[in-house]
């Protein structure tokens, strides 16, 4: 094998051997559509989706420069000219460099994507989760050289739905996906801490219907009693799996505060570029992003994020929402529990009254959710419309004038009254 | 049409730095590169071709190149076909004396007959050998090497940007005239450039040198002194730009790159200039500028398509105005008064052509105003007003988003012409500030590539449009022939049957650029109707609104806005008709043969 650096086997770590490592590379995995966020991921991949009002690659970026990081790797795919454009040849100064992965074929194969620039312990991050800069840093010094692989674990009462990880002590016993068993209590985060061998290793690990998981190479490792550390990390940690956790992300976001644009008053974000009228209330929790405009009388927040660009216009009411780029509310329309992806526009009177519905996704009705719709690129909501809760509304979608729209309404199509 | 370096700091890295501001002065030519590193001695290495076979030679050589100060040049021909001999920098007969030089010597001749009488063995083609002859003989007769090349300097007659080093001495000389040169101030090292790109990864604090301005560069630091000798004080700018043309974001070329970027860089365009609350435009820039009886732009290439679209909308909004080639303007100019407004419209704000008619327009009394995306530049310094794109660097040779910003710009300032401010344009805000994500919506969904695979084979590509189309139409085929190589032409619709139509086959498809519904629409939608007669394939760009589709083989949609902003959207389509053919056609797409990215020869 290539390039394989040869490391001892076996169990060997303890404490007095660690020594303190700080790794110069990360490898980002922001190729995945993350097809259940659909509609929503037309056109960008799942890091690109808002987490309040800034994508979530954007955060998982800053927590890796924050953490001292300086050369990023971007596996990219699903729509990859969204995350370069928004990414660029540089992030804060910091040179990023593009690997294709022409078939999502899962994330060890991703990982693989990036082998040719590896020659040291590296970390791989998801790009669609946020994390905090803490966590990598507590990842990082958990690792060490003899280690197989240092995961960051998170506890959660929804581990079962994510990657379920049993610790003993600091050492990983057991690795799951989903295991759709409730006694699970710490999921993965997906910051790992990796030696270079593990790139021969995931290459040599067995494909599961066609795909190459990364966690299946670390489980192995698990299997073969190799040292994967686990190392507990605090803080914020969100992600989204629905469309409607978008909502809890922005929440959970404004609740502490982790968001880009200046307070202007206790939990009230707004960039400097935004322009809000006198006559307007902010309520709190809330972020307004640059360019925005928020006319006279309109009521925007509380838990609410406003993206780049976006209009709230006079007397409109936008409440527990997130607002992508370019979207426009217009004058008197009321908007609540929804997300709406980039260049979304909500006619003059239009309601999104919110609340509790069942949201039908594919063949699954997921019940109780709180969602007031979910409108994806360049859907048009339009004057005096209603759009009753647990609406999805697919890209270039349009509800007309005066219309009722429940349930789906599927890309390109046209809801009449 | 060239691009200069020089460094003085530390002499083994004096080589490296030079290599890569080589590598980011690429755009402005690329047909031969050397370098010269100097100190006690002076060594030279100069090759035609690209700067892989420079830097070949240069490994060939082994590390040999090692000195405290150095030049290095890439040169796009305008004297002299592109040979190692041609290339730069040029030497002397003893080879004590380096030179590199932007521009041109336009008394060369002359200079060169004197030279020879004196017993001067040329060994090149080049205008700019003289210099280093000149220089020499000065330094034969005697003067220090600062003297000296001040003397040779005020021998020429043309634009040049120059630096010279000298054997023997550890410093740096640099003089210019009508062509571009920065100063870059380092930690223990400086920089001459033709643009800041040049050393942009070691320092932003930057001097921008004026007219007659002589610059001495030593490890003590640096001295600006003018014509006289006298030293001037210069202000130390930094330069806000990233050094972000090093990457091209994972896609294949900057060209690309830059098409994708168009959403991010109207965003900066507009930003602060629309006010949606107030419904106003407002752009602080152009407070000063008076109430103009015409409007003349003059601009070359791309920016001249934009000038024609600009002149357009300021004669629909009521204000006389028109568009002239920069290069005709210098030389012919229309009537002009103190009463009138000259807009040069140039990318780089060198663009020689241009900067030529703002000096005439100047001469003559009228206000002049640079419609440009550097700030800084030299249309920016010497016109009466500046209005910056902020679109960016752009490296592809062919100009996209500069384009786009430049509509833009040249909206905002038909709104301040005509509104002043005060006037309230709901409708033109709104969709001002959408813009960017109708642009988003053509990236998103553009049929552009597969429409041009049925297409390679075509003997000519014609580009029709009308009104405010019609420069689209003039820039669609300017970018398709640029990078494809094809034969491609756009016309006026309505020209069509009074010549061109003798061109149309079956085998010459026609790209309509139609929108809005208008009666320019409904004629150009007539002219399609001529060309389909001829059995010739259509393509057509619409918003939709006039049906156009109906009549075509092809349709490229964009989305419905303004109808002013229309054609912003069709051009998008268009740049990315003219990549995906030249992708197909595996061209050079970011360095197509013969052009340059901003001429700064006449």
């Amino acid at each position: 094998m290539p390039g394989r650096i040869e490391r001892p086997r076996g169990l060997i770590s303890s404490h007095s051997e660690h020594r303190f490592m700080q790794l110069d590379s990360a490898v980002v995995l922001a190729a995945g559509e993350g097809t259940r966020l659909r509609p929503l991921t037309k056109h960008r991949p799942k890091p690109l989706l808002p987490a309040a009002n800034r994508p979530i690659l954007a955060y998982v970026l800053d927590a890796l420069i924050d953490a001292g990081i300086d050369d990023l790797h971007l596996v990219v795919g699903y729509q990859r000219d969204r995350v370069q454009d928004h990414v660029g040849p540089t992030y804060r100064g910091r040179t990023v460099t593009y690997h294709v992965q022409e078939k999502q074929l899962g994330t060890g194969h991703a990982v693989l994507q990036a082998r040719d620039a590896i020659d040291a312990d590296f970390l791989v991050v998801n790009g669609d989760e946020v994390v905090t800069a803490a966590m990598v840093e507590a990842v990082m010094d958990a690792h060490s050289t003899t280690d197989a692989a240092t995961l960051g674990v998170a506890e959660s009462d929804r581990a079962a739905e994510y990657g379920a990880v049993r610790l003993d002590g600091d050492r990983i016993v057991e690795l799951v996906e989903r295991p759709q068993d409730d006694t699970y209590r710490l999921l993965n985060a997906g910051i790992y801490a990796c030696g270079p061998s593990l790139l021969a290793d995931i290459e040599s690990t067995e494909r599961r219907a066609g795909e190459l998981h990364l966690t299946d190479a670390i489980a192995d490792q698990i299997r073969e009693g190799n040292a994967v550390r686990g190392v507990r990390i605090e803080g914020l940690w969100s992600t989204a799996t629905y469309p409607w956790d978008l909502l809890t992300v922005a929440r959970d976001l404004l609740a502490v505060g982790h968001v880009d644009e200046p307070e202007r008053s206790r939990g009230v974000y707004v960039d400097e570029t935004a322009s809000v009228h006198g006559d307007a209330t902010l309520r709190a929790p809330v972020v307004v992003g640059p360019d925005a405009v928020i006319g006279p009388g309109a009521v925007v927040g509380p838990d609410t994020a406003l993206g780049r660009n976006t209009t709230v216009d006079a007397g409109a009411v936008v409440e527990g929402s997130v607002l992508d780029i370019d979207t426009r509310v217009g004058s008197n329309a009321t908007v609540v529990d929804a997300v709406t992806g980039q260049g979304v526009t909500v006619g003059p009177g239009a309601t999104v009254p919110g609340g509790e519905a069942d949201v039908r996704v594919g063949t699954t009705i997921h019940e109780n959710r709180r969602l007031g719709c979910i409108a994806a690129d360049r859907a048009d909501i339009e004057g005096g419309a209603t759009v009753a809760p647990g609406t999805l509304i697919g890209p270039d979608a349009s509800v007309g004038t005066g219309a009722y729209a429940s349930d789906v309404v599927p890309e390109g199509t046209e809801v009449r009254r | 049409m060239c691009g200069i370096i020089g460094y003085v700091g530390d002499a083994d890295e004096t080589l490296s730095v030079l290599l890569d501001g080589l590598s980011n002065l690429e755009y402005r030519g690329y047909d031969s590169a050397g370098v010269a590193v100097g100190g006690d001695g002076l060594r030279v290495e100069k090759r035609a071709g690209e700067l892989d076979t420079l830097e070949s030679a240069l490994d060939a050589d082994g590390g040999s190149f090692a000195g405290p100060v150095g030049v290095a040049h890439t040169r796009w021909s305008t004297h002299g076909p592109p040979t190692d001999a041609n290339a730069h920098p040029h030497t002397d007969a003893s080879g004590r004396v380096a030179v590199v030089h932007n521009g041109i010597i336009e008394n060369y001749r002359d200079l060169r007959d004197e030279l020879e009488a004196d017993g001067v063995t040329f060994a090149s083609e080049t205008d700019t050998e003289v210099v280093p002859h000149l220089v020499a003989r000065e330094l034969r007769r005697g003067r220090d090497p600062e003297a000296a090349v001040r003397a040779a300097a005020e021998r020429l007659e043309g634009s040049y940007a120059l630096a010279v080093v000298v054997a023997g001495t550890d410093a740096l000389f640099a003089v210019r005239q009508d062509s571009p040169l920065v100063l870059g101030v380092g930690e223990g090292e400086r920089f001459v450039a033709s643009d800041v790109p040049a050393f942009l990864e070691r320092t932003r604090d930057v001097v921008y040198l004026d007219d007659d301005e002589f610059v001495r560069l030593d490890a003590e630091g640096w001295t600006v002194t003018n014509a006289e000798g006298e030293v001037v004080e210069k202000e130390v700018r930094t330069v806000e730009w990233e050094a972000e043309q090093t990457g091209k974001s994972g896609y294949d070329h900057y060209m690309l790159k830059e098409i994708h970027e168009q959403p991010i860089s109207l965003r900066q365009c507009l930003s602060g200039r629309v006010d949606e609350l107030d419904g106003r435009i407002t752009v602080e820039e152009l407070d000063d500028l008076g109430d103009p009886a015409t409007v003349q732009f003059v601009a070359c290439g791309t920016s001249y398509h934009a000038a024609l679209y600009g002149a357009q909308l300021l004669r629909s909004a009521g204000v006389a105005a028109n568009a002239y080639y920069a290069h005709e303007y210098a030389t012919s100019p229309a009537p002009v008064s103190t009463a009138d407004l000259v807009v040069g419209v140039t990318q780089s704000g060198e663009t020689a052509d241009t900067l030529s008619a703002l000096r005439e327009a100047s001469r003559r009394g009228a206000e002049t105003l640079a419609l440009t995306n550097v700030v800084g530049s030299t249309a920016a310094r010497e016109s009466d007003h500046v209005l910056y794109i902020r679109a960016g660097p752009e490296i592809g040779v062919a100009a996209t988003k500069t384009f786009s910003s430049q509509l833009i710009g040249v909206n905002l300032l038909t709104a301040h012409l005509t509104d002043r401010g005060v006037k309230r344009r709901r409708d033109l805000v709104d969709d001002l500030r959408g813009i960017a994500n109708d642009v988003q919506a053509v990236l998103d969904e553009s049929e552009a590539a597969a429409v041009v695979e049925a297409f390679v084979d075509s003997d000519a590509f014609f580009f029709l449009g009308r009104g405010l189309d019609y420069p689209v139409a003039l820039e669609g085929a300017l970018k398709f022939k640029e990078i494809t190589y094809e034969h491609a032409e756009g016309f006026a619709a309505g020209e069509l049957k009074h010549g061109p139509l003798a061109l149309v086959t079956a085998n010459t498809p026609v790209f309509a650029v139609i929108t809005g519904e208008g009666e320019a629409a409904k004629k150009t939608i007539g002219n399609v109707k001529e060309v389909e007669a001829r059995d010739a394939p259509v393509i057509v760009v619409t918003d939709g609104v006039a049906e156009a589709g109906r009549y075509a083989d092809h349709v490229l949609d964009i989305p419905k806005t303004n109808e002013r902003l229309a054609p912003l959207l069709a051009n998008v389509q268009l740049q990315l008709v003219a990549y995906h053919m030249a992708a197909h056609l595996d061209r050079e797409i970011d360095k197509p043969r013969n052009l340059a990215k901003s001429v700064t020869v006449e």
